[in-house]
C-alpha cells in the first residue's frame, strides 16, 4: 500500500513536470530567440545562453530606439482599445447581471422570463464573428468608424457584455440581500443602493469580469484585421504584419511578440484566482 | 425602474447584433461588392439591391468553399477531442494533493491567456522543417538507433498542416477544459471516494462507475464552448500557414474574411457566413441532443 502511494506520487510529478516543460519551453524559446543574433537563430536551434550563443540586446534596442514610435503607438492602441470595452463592459454587465438577479421580468414580445433573458444574452457570445464582416464593414466605412478606436471599443464591448452579465448575474445571486434592504428601508432608491452599496461588494466579480474583457479584447485579431489600417491598429495585427514581411526575423519578431504577451501573462500569473472563479461562474453553475 | 438595470444591454445587443444579423442575411442574397453599397444611388447600406440566390448557388460548386467547411469541422472535431481527453488527463493529476499543486496550476494556465497570434507565430518558429528544435529532435534521435532522420513537412504539406494546427489550438486551449473539468471534480464529494475504496473497487472502476459520470453535465459545457470558439478559428492559421499552401488550410472564417476584404465580394462573404452560422446551430443542436440522450439528467 505504502508503495503503491509512493509510485503515484512519481508519477504525478513526473506528469506535471512534463507538462509544465510543454507550456513553459515555447515562451523560453521566445525570450531567448529576441535574445539571438541573426546567425544564432539560422543556424538551427541552439539552446542555452551563452554556452550555445552569446545573447545579444541589439532587437530589444531596435525596438525601443529605432522603432520605438512604432511599438509604443500600438501598444497604446491595444490598451485604449481593450481599456475602453473593459470598462463599458463592466458598466453595462454589472447593471444587467444586478437586474437580472433581483428583479423579476418577462419580456413580452418574446414571452422570456429572466433565465430565457440570460440565456439569450450569454448565446450571443457564441456567434460567429464572421458574421459580423460583412455588416460592420459597410456600416462603419458609412459612418466614418473605420481605423478609429471607438470602432474597436464598440465591437469588443459587444462580445464582453454577454459573459459580463453572466458572470455578474451568478455573483450577485451570491450576495446576500439583506444589506441593500436594510439601505431600502432608510430611504435609498434601487439605483443609489446599486452604486453605494451593492457595488461595492462586487469587487471580486467586477475584478473578474475586467480581466476576461481585457484580455478577450487585447488578444483579439479579426476586428482588429478588419476594422483598422493605421490610426488604430492593435499589437496582435501589428505582429501578423510583420510575420509577413519579416517572416525570417524571427529575432525581431520575437522581441515585438513578447510586448504584446507579457501583460496578459502577468494578468494570468498574477490574478490567477479571478479568472478561475469567474470561469467558474459562467460555466459550471450556467 | 427596474427596466433602467437591463435596457443598456438589451438595447446593446438588438442594434449592434439582432440588427446587423438580420442585414447581412439580406445581404447574402445580393451582389454587392466593395464600393458597390455606397456608389449606387438607391443602394444605401445595402437596402435596394435585387435579391438573388447565386450567392448560396456558387456554394453548391465553389471548392475553396468545400475545402474552408471540410477543414473547420476538422479542426473542431479533432481540437476538440485531443483538448478533452488531455484536459481531463491534466484535471485528474491536478486533483491529486501534491506539493506546488497551486503553483502548477497557475503555471498550465499560461498558454490560455497567451494573444492567439503569438501562439500562431509560436508555431511557425516550433514547427520550421530545419531551425526549430522539434526537427532537430527529429533530426538527431532516429540516429541512436540507426535510422534515418525523420523530415515532417508540418506546415508546408496540406495533410500535415492540419494535425499541425489542431495541435497548436490545443497547446492553447487545453488548459480550459483541464480549469473546467478540475473544478468538476473538485465538487465531487471524497466520501464517495472512500465507500468505493472500502468496498474493494479498484482505481479504474471508481473513475468508469462514480468519477466519470459525474463529470459528464461539467464536459458537455466544456466540450460545446470548445467547440463553438473553434468553429471562429483564424488567428492561429494566419500566422502559422497562413491559410496556405494554396488555399488548403484555410477555415470558414478566414476564407469569409478574404472574400470580403481581399477579394471585396460583400454578398458571397455574407452567404458564407450565414453557412457557417448554421453549421454552429445544428452541431449546438445536435451535439446537446446526443448529451441529453446520455446525461438524462440534463434538462
Amino acid at each position: 500500500m505504502r508503495r503503491d502511494a509512493r509510485w503515484r506520487t512519481i508519477l504525478t510529478y513526473a506528469f506535471v513536470l512534463f507538462w509544465a516543460f510543454i507550456v513553459l519551453f515555447p515562451f523560453y524559446w521566445l525570450i531567448t530567440t529576441s535574445f539571438k543574433q541573426p546567425l544564432a537563430v539560422n543556424r538551427g536551434p541552439l539552446y542555452i545562453p551563452f554556452v550555445d550563443f552569446q545573447p545579444t540586446t541589439d532587437h530589444w534596442n531596435y525596438l525601443f530606439t529605432n522603432q520605438r514610435s512604432v511599438v509604443l503607438r500600438h501598444f497604446v492602441n491595444s490598451l485604449i482599445a481593450a481599456s475602453g470595452s473593459t470598462a463599458l463592459a463592466v458598466v453595462i454587465g454589472s447593471m444587467a447581471g444586478y437586474g437580472l438577479s433581483r428583479f423579476k421580468y418577462r419580456w413580452r414580445a418574446t414571452g422570456w422570463d429572466n433565465d430565457g433573458i440570460a440565456f439569450w444574452i450569454i448565446s450571443n457570445r457564441f456567434l460567429p464573428p464572421a458574421v459580423f464582416v460583412v455588416p460592420f464593414l459597410i456600416l462603419y466605412s458609412t459612418v466614418g468608424m473605420i481605423d478609429k478606436h471607438l470602432g474597436l471599443i464598440i465591437l469588443y464591448t459587444l462580445f464582453n457584455v454577454p459573459f459580463a452579465v453572466w458572470i455578474m448575474r451568478d455573483f450577485f445571486n451570491g450576495l446576500p440581500i439583506d444589506l441593500e434592504e436594510s439601505a431600502r428601508v432608510d430611504g435609498a432608491n434601487r439605483i443609489q443602493t446599486f452604486v453605494r452599496i451593492v457595488l461595492p461588494l462586487s469587487t471580486p466579480g467586477i475584478v473578474a469580469v475586467a480581466i476576461f474583457s481585457f484580455i478577450f479584447s487585447w488578444n483579439e485579431f479579426l476586428y482588429a484585421l478588419m476594422l483598422t489600417n493605421y490610426d488604430a491598429i492593435t499589437l496582435p495585427v501589428l505582429i501578423a504584419g510583420q510575420n509577413t514581411n519579416r517572416g525570417v526575423e524571427w529575432w525581431f519578431i520575437s522581441a515585438l511578440t513578447l510586448v504584446a504577451v507579457i501583460p496578459v501573462v502577468l494578468i494570468g500569473l498574477f490574478l490567477e484566482r479571478f479568472i478561475t472563479s469567474g470561469l467558474m461562474a459562467g460555466a459550471v453553475k450556467g | 425602474m427596474k427596466q433602467v438595470f437591463l435596457l443598456p444591454a438589451v438595447i446593446l445587443l438588438i442594434t449592434l447584433v439582432i440588427f446587423p444579423l438580420l442585414w447581412s442575411l439580406g445581404i447574402s442574397f445580393t451582389d454587392i461588392q466593395r464600393g458597390g453599397a455606397i456608389r449606387e444611388g438607391g443602394g444605401f447600406l445595402g437596402f435596394g439591391f435585387d435579391l438573388t440566390l447565386r450567392n448560396y448557388a456558387r456554394l453548391l460548386i465553389d471548392e475553396r468553399f468545400h475545402i474552408a467547411a471540410r477543414n473547420t469541422l476538422f479542426f473542431v472535431l479533432l481540437g476538440v477531442s485531443i483538448q478533452y481527453v488531455v484536459g481531463l488527463a491534466l484535471a485528474l493529476v491536478l486533483d491529486q494533493p501534491f506539493r506546488g499543486r497551486n503553483l502548477a496550476r497557475v503555471v498550465f494556465l499560461l498558454p490560455m491567456m497567451t494573444t492567439p497570434v503569438a501562439v500562431g507565430y509560436l508555431g511557425r518558429m516550433f514547427f520550421d522543417p530545419s531551425r526549430s528544435p522539434i526537427a532537430h529532435l527529429l533530426r538527431t534521435v532516429p540516429g541512436w538507433f540507426g535510422a534515418d532522420p525523420i523530415f515532417v513537412p508540418w506546415l508546408t504539406n496540406p495533410a500535415y498542416a492540419r494535425w499541425t494546427i489542431v495541435l497548436i489550438e490545443s497547446w492553447q486551449w487545453t488548459p480550459f477544459m483541464t480549469l473546467l473539468l478540475l473544478a468538476g471534480l473538485q465538487a465531487i464529494p471524497r466520501e464517495l471516494y472512500e465507500a468505493a475504496r472500502v468496498d474493494g473497487a479498484t482505481a479504474l472502476q471508481i473513475f468508469r462507475s462514480i468519477v466519470f459520470p459525474l463529470l459528464l453535465p461539467i464536459s458537455v459545457t466544456a466540450i460545446l464552448i470548445r467547440s463553438l470558439e473553434i468553429f471562429k478559428i483564424i488567428d492561429i492559421i494566419t500566422v502559422s500557414t497562413g491559410g496556405g499552401p494554396g488555399s488548403a488550410t484555410e477555415s470558414l472564417t478566414m476564407y469569409v474574411f478574404r472574400t470580403a476584404l481581399t477579394f471585396g465580394n460583400y454578398g458571397y462573404a455574407a452567404a458564407i457566413a450565414f453557412v457557417l452560422l448554421a453549421l454552429v446551430v445544428v452541431f449546438t443542436t445536435g451535439f446537446l441532443g446526443l448529451a441529453r440522450l446520455i446525461t438524462p439528467r440534463m434538462s
